[in-house]
């Protein structure tokens, strides 16, 4: 019976048989869009006349040395794309692993202590709503030096998800979790260990996961601002510079920060699924 | 039972509602378990089965009453107290035996890691689960989970085990496969096991005592069976024991009546509430008229309305005077009358439409007095030396007269009490005793002109008949039984719905006055109230005035033991004393014995309306004890088994059960609301 259906479809359609395997019926449909868009993109750019370019003059005037050589150093600021990533990564690593574990840390006290929760709702309600860059200022002030400030930056905007997430993650514990833990009069630790951690862990990493968006966001806007390297720097600094390829420069660094956004995005829920694996 | 290993002592367990006021979930629960013993608790949904179970366990605290547990109370959660939960509540994130060893490890702290290992493998063995150890919960069937549930708790070896609905989840294959595991685990552990279920067949095959309760909010016990099936059992000997079919019915039948029990109580209320809906108004004069015979039962009642009792709480209460019993029925049946004092047992007669009337739906809301009644004879019999229960079989032997006995009422509370203490000394009422209906104004007279040996009937009137030289005393009630009711409060049941919060009113007002009349130092009061006329009589308060002292004097011969007005949980309205009043119906030939009993005596025996009553009163609620009956013939009534108890009374005329047809509230009295 399952066989039939099968099978006839494959007569009524002589399609080769690589375009019917999974791999290629998943990418089927986005590269199809995609290269729609792009054709529209490039359609629409010949009527320009202040010289937007089209995706194929992107390509074609970023080719040297931004996309074959990202690490090419000229010294001074004029650095590969590969370089600038790699500072503003390092920024984002430095501020939101601090998020991170101060976030989870005031996360656990947060939900296992009903004062501090109350106590500190409103504060957190209010603070989570704070654009990343309104804090820039202060930051500079406190820091005075633009590398610190932007690394301040990502943690005070990424760290907000983390504690409520993890204080929502203590709360939402199962009754049956806490239950099973009083009657075997589990010690704290133990408690902590075998209960709270693994029951909160899917709440942590999705609190991680939409810190690190903020994250990166934070550090792009940041470095536009004030910085000496960076992604943001580098489409502040082209567009500044107002040469022939300067918006070339910005749209291939716009499509680089989206994708190591989604990678980063991917990175983290990858590792969350790896430690919450046993839940559920 | 003072051996208990687990006792719950007058639990009560209630939960403030978040729009205010609180639902209580379990009223006065009271139970006891031996050691090693198996407990079901059964009963429908939202009964609050689980509640007690956590409330057992410790993670929930009684509101009042406590948990003692190897006469320790319970106040938290403990290893000794392992509960197996609804939905298994494994750690989805740890394996089987990460699982085990959480709660071994935990509980085990001073054992060596080899001890610990031993008992983590053993319990996985012992479930069968050696394959699956380092397998994650999400990857076994409901089945598994529940074994390695079962593993878990008993591997730290509890004192008692708690087990939440446990097979409720599961098909009814593996179900059936793990009921029998789970016996022959906890009959080789010998642990204390206390299960909730919702299925009839499988507490019967588990258990050696269902615990069934009736239908929440308030839900207290209301049945406890006995299941003696022989062990080691096996499913399908069980079914096939010729018990087996018995011992179901008599749960299903609980179960069924519990639930015809709550549409009941639906129905009233909704029926009540149309009309106020409607807007029309209550009723601005709350009149009342009671119903009474003179006599020393109608104390409350008299001492209520000249202090006043009635009048506080705005109700003109009118008594009526009735100098036979049949006329009060009557009209009482009728809607003349409100409500009556009646005998205890006319409630349930009622009900059963006894002596070929239509069934009424009386209910009683309070029992107003106890005891008071005494058994006297004609003062010849002394002469002839008859001064015993003995010596009267010994008289009645061989002659062919019969003893000629006046009652108030055919199946009142003296009739049935008269016949129980004759019977127990070996004396058949129907055949060797010729029973009169008499008024018990009127006994006095039957007796001087001999038409009558003898008579039963209330304090006053047997003590007037010895101190006028005319007869001796040759039992009273603590001869047969102490503290037994004598007269409680009659309503329609409707009418008790329709004007409850009235009806609540003058309940209180009548504790209150029973309170008073209790009291030893009030007497004068209480003789001066009643020797008014509409009572005893004017002529009638010398006679108090003595008898209040015969009653207390040591040195006076025969002591006639008091009415209770107040003590002793004298209030309370106990459908325990009305199973027995049934079998006394039945054992007379009078009924069937209704195997629908505890619907019935649900419906007529209203404990709440006494609680309520009690609470306007400024009185703390009375709960009916569980306890047997102990009566003066030696054998107790357990009102969990009255057919045994039918079965070993003298003279029963059988114990044949029947589906009483209960009467419903609107069919025999249409209401004239104004």
């Amino acid at each position: 019976m399952t066989s039939l259906p099968a099978s006839s479809r494959s007569k009524r359609r002589t399609s080769p048989a690589w375009l019917s395997s999974p791999l290629a019926s998943q990418i089927k449909a986005p590269l199809v869009c995609i290269g729609l868009t792009l054709a529209l993109w490039q359609f629409l750019a010949q009527f320009n006349s202040e010289g937007f370019p089209g995706p194929i003059n992107v390509i074609s005037q970023t080719w040297d040395p931004y996309i074959i050589h990202p690490f090419f150093d000229d010294g001074g600021t004029s650095k590969g794309l590969g370089l600038q990533l790699l500072i503003s990564l390092q920024r984002v690593a430095v501020g939101y692993s601090l998020a991170a574990m101060v976030g989870i840390g005031a996360g656990l006290a947060i939900g296992l202590n009903r004062f501090l929760r109350r106590g500190f709702d409103p504060l957190i309600q209010v603070l989570r709503t704070v654009p990343p860059l309104a804090w820039l200022p202060i930051s500079l002030l406190l820091f005075q030096q633009a590398d610190t400030a932007a690394i301040f930056v990502i943690f005070i905007t990424a760290i907000w998800p983390i504690i409520i997430n993890t204080a929502v993650g203590i709360n939402e514990i199962p009754q049956d979790y806490t239950n099973v833990a009083r009657v075997l009069r589990l010690r704290k630790r133990s408690y902590l260990r075998d209960i709270v951690m693994p029951a909160t862990a899917p709440y942590v990493f999705t609190g991680l996961r939409i810190a690190i968006g903020l994250a990166w966001l934070a550090i792009v806007a940041a470095e536009m601002l004030k910085a000496d390297g960076g992604i943001g720097f580098f489409i502040w600094d082209a567009y500044n510079a107002g040469g022939d390829s300067s918006t070339s420069q910005i749209i291939l660094a716009i499509v680089v920060i989206g994708l190591v956004g989604l990678t980063l995005d991917r990175l983290v829920g990858a590792v969350g699924n790896l430690v919450a694996k046993g839940g559920n | 039972m003072t051996n208990a290993f687990l006792t719950v002592d007058n639990v009560t367990r209630s939960f403030s509602l978040p729009k205010g006021g609180e639902y209580v979930a379990l009223k006065d629960i009271d139970l006891q378990i031996a050691e090693g013993e198996f407990i079901s608790l059964i009963g429908h949904s939202g009964c609050g089965k689980s509640t007690l179970l956590n409330l057992m366990a410790g993670l929930d605290q009684a509101n009042t009453g406590g948990i003692l547990m190897d006469s320790r109370q319970v106040t938290d959660p403990g290893p000794d107290r392992m509960v197996v939960f609804q939905n298994y509540s494994l750690l989805p994130w740890q394996t089987v035996r990460q699982n085990i060893a959480l709660a071994v490890n935990n509980v085990m702290r001073e054992a060596s890691d080899a001890e610990r290992e031993e008992r983590i493998e053993a319990s996985i063995a012992l479930v069968g689960l050696a394959q699956a150890a380092h397998k994650h919960p999400g990857e076994l069937s409901g089945g598994m989970k529940q074994r390695v549930a079962i593993a878990r708790a008993l591997a730290i070896r509890p004192k008692l085990l708690l087990l939440d609905e446990p097979f409720g989840a599961l098909d009814a294959l593996t179900r059936g496969n793990l009921q029998q595991q789970l016996m022959q685990i906890c009959q080789q552990a010998g642990v204390t096991t206390v299960m909730v279920t919702h299925s009839v067949d499988e507490a019967l095959l588990l258990s050696d005592r269902v615990v069934c309760l009736t239908n929440g909010p308030a839900a207290g016990i209301g049945q406890i069976v006995k299941v003696n099936l022989p062990r080691p059992r096996q499913r399908l000997e069980v079914m096939e024991h010729p018990d087996y079919y018995k011992l179901r019915t008599e749960l299903i039948n609980f179960l069924q009546q519990q639930r015809r029990l709550k549409q009941h109580r639906q129905t009233i209320s909704t029926s009540v509430a149309t009309p106020a809906a409607a807007g029309v108004p209550p009723a601005a004069t709350r009149k009342v008229r009671i119903g009474y015979l003179p006599g020393l039962d109608v104390a409350p009642l008299a001492l209520g309305l000249e202090r006043g009792f009635f009048r506080d709480r705005d109700i003109q209460v009118l008594p009526v005077v009735f100098h036979r019993w049949q006329q009060l029925e009557e009209q009482l049946r009728s809607g003349e009358l409100d409500l009556a004092i009646t005998s205890a047992s006319a409630p349930l007669a009622l009900n059963l439409g006894l002596q070929g009337q239509p069934a009424w739906p009386a209910i009683t809301p309070m029992t107003v007095t106890r005891s008071g009644n005494a058994i006297c004879l004609a003062r010849r019999f002394a002469e002839l030396q008859v001064g015993s229960l003995a010596s009267l079989a010994d008289h009645l032997k061989g002659r062919a007269a019969r003893l000629r006995l006046a009652i108030g009422q055919q199946g009142s509370m003296q009739d049935l009490l008269l016949r129980h203490w004759l019977a127990s000394g070996g004396i058949q009422p129907d055949q060797q005793v010729d029973l009169q209906v008499l008024s018990p104004l009127a006994m006095q007279a039957a007796l001087v002109a001999g038409d009558i040996d003898g008579f039963i009937a209330g304090r006053y009137r047997v003590a007037k008949a010895v101190e006028s030289g005319l007869a001796t005393v040759l039992a009273t009630d603590l001869d047969i039984w102490s503290n037994h009711p004598e007269k409680v409060l009659t309503c329609h049941e409707g009418w008790a719905a329709r004007h409850e919060a009235l009806l609540l009113d003058l309940c209180a007002g009548l504790i209150r006055a029973g309170q008073i009349c209790e009291d030893g130092g009030q007497h004068d009061n209480l003789v001066r109230a009643l020797s008014q006329p509409q009572w005893l009589g004017s002529d009638s308060a010398v006679a108090l005035q003595r008898q209040f002292q015969l009653g207390n004097a040591a040195d006076s011969g025969r002591r006639l033991p008091l009415n209770r007005y107040h003590s002793d949980r004298a209030h309370v309205a106990n459908s325990a004393e009305g199973a027995w009043i049934l079998t006394q119906f039945s054992r007379w030939g009078w009924s069937a014995f209704p195997s629908n009993r505890l619907e019935l005596l649900g419906q007529v025996y209203r404990n709440d309306l006494c609680s309520s009553a009690l609470e306007r009163a400024g009185l703390p609620a009375l709960r009916p004890e569980r306890q047997p009956i102990p009566l003066a013939c030696g054998r107790p009534f357990d009102q969990d088994d009255p057919i045994g108890y039918l079965e070993q009374l003298p003279f029963s005329a059988g114990t044949t059960q029947a589906v009483v047809p209960l009467a419903s509230a609107e069919a025999n009295r249409s209401f004239a609301v104004p």
